[in-house]
């Protein structure tokens, strides 16, 4: 469904990542994990565009997007929830989701229904400025927004990132259920563990290398993984 | 066009550019090297116009209440005062302003050159207003025709050749390196332990002095100084193209851009006389025109001008010949 | 009392209205294309002159001529974008607000080559009379310009608040990345801020032209005090502009008044300092405007 070929690149001197692949299957949930600087935030970024490549290809879809604007990647049914400074302060709850669908030419109520199915507390708070909501709350908001287009895959770079445990096991929860509907998922997290436990396959990089690739469980299993890779996090 | 009437323009032309190009080495300082967004120009330039004007005009007899006397002192004191009192006035400015954001700097450098081409047009008792000064004396001017002219030429080359040369000697110093570093990365040159405000102050000032003598200059050479004389367009605007077609960040380039831009500006003059009279009135809005054109197109076209910046040799550079 | 609502405060508020129009217009384009337009006090003088081509064309009333006005103002704005602007949108900030002082000269002299540098009234002849509403002194002209200001300033709200577009504008002005990677369409927002910029600043400037006269400079002469304006009321907050504005027409109309003796507190000449002193000031002192919060 989506596959990143030998991406050699960064933002501008140095090239951060060094000839990493990573592939998503349909209905997957894959997770990158790995040391700070290892290149996981730059692998997804230069997937859905924000990164100038070298070299390497990205394919999603069957197609090769490489070379496409994050617009027309969005389009194709891609989805992309930053880390920081993902949800529009200044817009409502509502206003931010309806940007969400902004390629859409009109979007159906069913649509909104659905995410605010999914996040209930989005639904009582829909005309407050996006700014009065808590951490994880906004997280949830940047990933409903995300679902406005009814993506095939989405990105999540770091989605428990500064959470607190409870809001963390609730966005893993609703992480499951996206996918459960038939989404693929692509996660860069910190917290390994707990991602890896909930992922069909992993994979570790350091120093914008790739270095293993196994199903969750498997890395989990493994020792060599679990000292030097899955130090940080609880 | 006769010979003597040619080589009159020509005089002309180099002088006029001269003074010019002192302006644009100030302001190259100011942006080339140092990244300063300075755009109030024409306010430095009063400050230096009309102090020099006031200090040597000779004191009027009262006729009329619109005639403004100055103190009759020598000429090369209004040169010295003036660009020192327009230091003056940057320092000031420079303190309160420059940690502003480049745009923001650019729109709080244009209102206070706006302020201060008010007070010089609503203060009669000082300045003239509207009217100005007149009579202000002109170096060499009771010389025959055309050594006056000459000598003034020579004169005003001179303090070209002197300004080109401190600035270049600016540029390849450790201070200059210091402006180079600030100007392309700010937060870099302050982790260094360099006091980043005070040496923007310094390039700030110091250009600005040399906008002020500018003013001074042409003062002295137009002999008349009313507020028209720094409208944003003449002592603004036409600078800025100066150094950017020039090459900012090239002391040579802003030379040759104050040289060259002034040329096609008087130029038009040439063919102006050959025009019926409406048309040469329009001619200045067609020369209005291609300025804005010109800062437009060099920026897409040329957008290090005709003179790139190219970075001082280095000491072991400059040892092996390289 | 009177008198003073008569000779200070409804001036100013005429004022205000047509820097509040400039001011929003600065203050959407700063915020979305991040850069200060220096150009937009001329493309204010454009459309006070298309409009003035209109009134001779036709002998319609200069109000009649607004809305052609406003048409040939957003398509020059949006042609200029094309050429001026658009080849700098990923150089350093600076760049393109060298190339808006350009463009200001060229619309200038352009006009300045049309119409000559004469200044002209909208309409010869007899000024029209006086209106009364006893005993408020107003005239005609300065219902013309509140009315047309509240009806272009609501129909702003409808479009920020009611259209996807609006809404797009909103989000790009708050994290124009961020709208990138929602799928947002940049060029698209872009083009119709110059469309709401250029539409507020034709208006503004026929509206000045309708309480004064046309001439050349106008638009320049304006585009300081609507900087001040737009930094008053908080660099990306349309609704701040329009206070900023109001605010800063009436203190300007203010400083005439004759607080300390007989003479005006201000002398005339220096009237339009008060705007550059406050655009000096505000700058200096707070940046980001006097209102507090991040109320859109």
């Amino acid at each position: 469904m989506l596959s990143a070929e030998r991406l050699v690149g960064g933002y501008g001197g140095a090239d951060i990542l060094k000839g990493v692949s990573i592939r998503l299957d349909p209905g997957e949930i894959v997770v990158i994990v790995g040391p700070n600087g290892a290149g996981k935030s730059t692998v997804m970024k230069a997937v859905f565009g924000l990164v100038t490549l070298r070299e390497g290809t990205v394919t999603f879809d069957g197609a090769e997007i490489s070379g496409l604007p994050t617009e027309q990647r969005v389009r194709r049914g891609l989805a992309y929830v930053p880390q920081e400074r993902n949800v529009f302060v200044s817009l409502s709850v509502h206003e931010n989701l309806e940007m969400g669908g902004f390629v859409r030419k009109t979007i159906p109520q069913a649509v909104f229904d659905r995410i605010y199915a999914l996040f209930p507390v989005l639904a009582e708070k829909r005309k407050q400025p996006a700014g009065e909501l808590s951490g994880g709350q906004r997280q949830m908001l940047a990933v409903g927004r995300a679902l406005m287009v009814e993506p095939k895959v989405l990105l999540l770079d770091e989605p428990t990132a500064g959470l607190s445990p409870r809001a963390m096991d609730e966005i893993f929860a609703c992480i499951k259920a996206i996918n459960a509907q038939g989404v693929g998922i692509l996660m860069v997290e910190q917290n390994a563990r707990q991602a890896l436990g909930l992922a069909h396959r992993g994979y570790v990089l350091a120093t914008g290398e790739n270095r293993y690739t196994d199903t969750g469980a498997a890395l989990l299993a493994n020792r060599e993984v679990a000292e030097s890779f899955l130090g940080g996090g609880h | 066009m006769e010979i003597g009437g040619l080589l009159l323009y020509l005089m002309a032309l180099v002088t006029m550019g001269g003074i010019y190009a002192v302006m644009a080495l100030g302001l190259n300082l100011n942006w080339g090297m140092t990244g300063l967004f300075n755009v109030g120009i024409a306010g430095f330039f009063a400050v230096g116009a009309y102090t020099s004007a006031l200090l040597t005009t000779p004191p009027m007899l009262a006729r009329s209440g619109a005639d403004v006397g100055g103190l009759g002192l020598p000429i090369p004191l209004g040169w010295i005062v003036a660009p020192l009192l327009a230091a003056a006035v940057a320092w000031v400015v420079g303190r309160i302003c420059l940690r502003l954001r480049s745009d923001y700097l650019a729109i709080a450098t244009i209102g206070i050159a706006e302020i201060l081409r008010l007070v010089a047009l609503n203060e009669q008792k000082l300045t003239g207003g509207p009217f100005g000064i007149k009579s202000i004396p002109r170096p060499f001017e009771t010389m025959d025709r055309p050594w006056g002219e000459i000598a003034l030429m020579a004169l005003v080359a001179l303090l070209v050749f002197a300004t080109y040369l401190f600035m270049e000697r600016a540029r390849n110093s450790p201070w200059g390196r210091v402006m180079r570093a600030i100007r392309d990365n700010e937060t870099a040159a302050g982790a260094m332990g360099k006091d980043v405000e005070a040496f923007r102050l310094q390039a700030f000032v110091i250009g600005s002095a040399f906008m002020g003598l500018g003013g001074a200059l042409t003062a002295h050479y137009l002999k008349v100084l009313t507020p028209e004389a720094s409208e944003p367009l003449y002592a603004t605007f036409l600078v800025w193209v100066m150094l950017i077609v020039g090459g900012s960040g090239n002391n040579k380039g802003a030379v040759l851009g104050a040289l060259l831009i002034w040329l096609l500006w008087t130029a038009s003059e040439l063919v102006t006389g050959a025009l019926p009279t409406e048309w040469g009135v329009r001619i200045a809005y067609v020369k209005m025109f291609l300025v804005g054109l010109l800062l437009v197109v060099v920026l897409q076209v040329f957008p290090q001008g005709l003179l790139p910046e190219r970075p001082p040799k280095l000491a072991g550079e400059k040892a092996a010949g390289a | 009392m009177i008198e003073f609502i008569n000779n200070y405060v409804i001036p100013g508020l005429v004022l205000g209205s047509i820097y509040a129009l400039g001011a929003i217009g600065v203050s959407m384009i700063y915020s979305i294309l991040r850069f200060a337009h220096f150009a937009h006090g001329d493309l204010m003088t454009l459309g006070a002159y298309i409009a003035f081509a209109v009134v001779v064309a036709f002998g319609w009333p200069p109000v009649a001529a607004m809305p052609l006005a406003l048409v040939g103002t957003v398509g020059a704005s949006l042609a200029i974008d094309r050429y001026a602007y658009r080849p700098f949108r990923k150089s350093r900030p600076i760049v393109v607000v060298i190339a808006s002082f350009g463009v200001a000269l060229m619309i200038r002299a352009a006009i300045m080559l049309i119409w000559g540098v004469q200044p002209e009234p909208y309409v010869e002849g007899i000024n029209p009379p006086l209106e009364s509403f006893e005993p408020f002194r107003i005239q005609e002209k300065h219902i013309v310009i509140v009315v047309v200001t509240v009806v272009l300033v609501t129909a702003l709200h409808l479009l920020l608040t009611r259209t996807k577009i609006g809404k797009a504008m909103r989000a790009m002005s708050d994290d124009a990345d961020l709208a990138r990677v929602t799928g947002i369409g940049t060029e698209r927002v872009i083009a119709w801020t110059w469309v709401v910029g250029a539409v507020l600043a034709a208006a503004a400037g026929i509206l000045t032209g309708i309480d004064t006269l046309l001439k050349p400079y106008m638009g320049w002469d304006l585009l300081l005090p609507i900087f001040a304006a737009a930094i008053l009321g908080g660099l990306g907050r349309p609704y701040g502009a329009i206070l900023g504005g109001l605010v800063l027409g009436v203190i300007q109309e203010l400083s005439s008044y004759p607080l300390l003796s007989d003479e005006p507190f201000i002398s005339p000449g220096y009237k339009i300092g008060i705007a550059f002193a406050i655009l000096v000031v505000m700058l200096i002192w707070r940046p980001q405007g006097l209102l507090r919060g991040r109320v859109l």
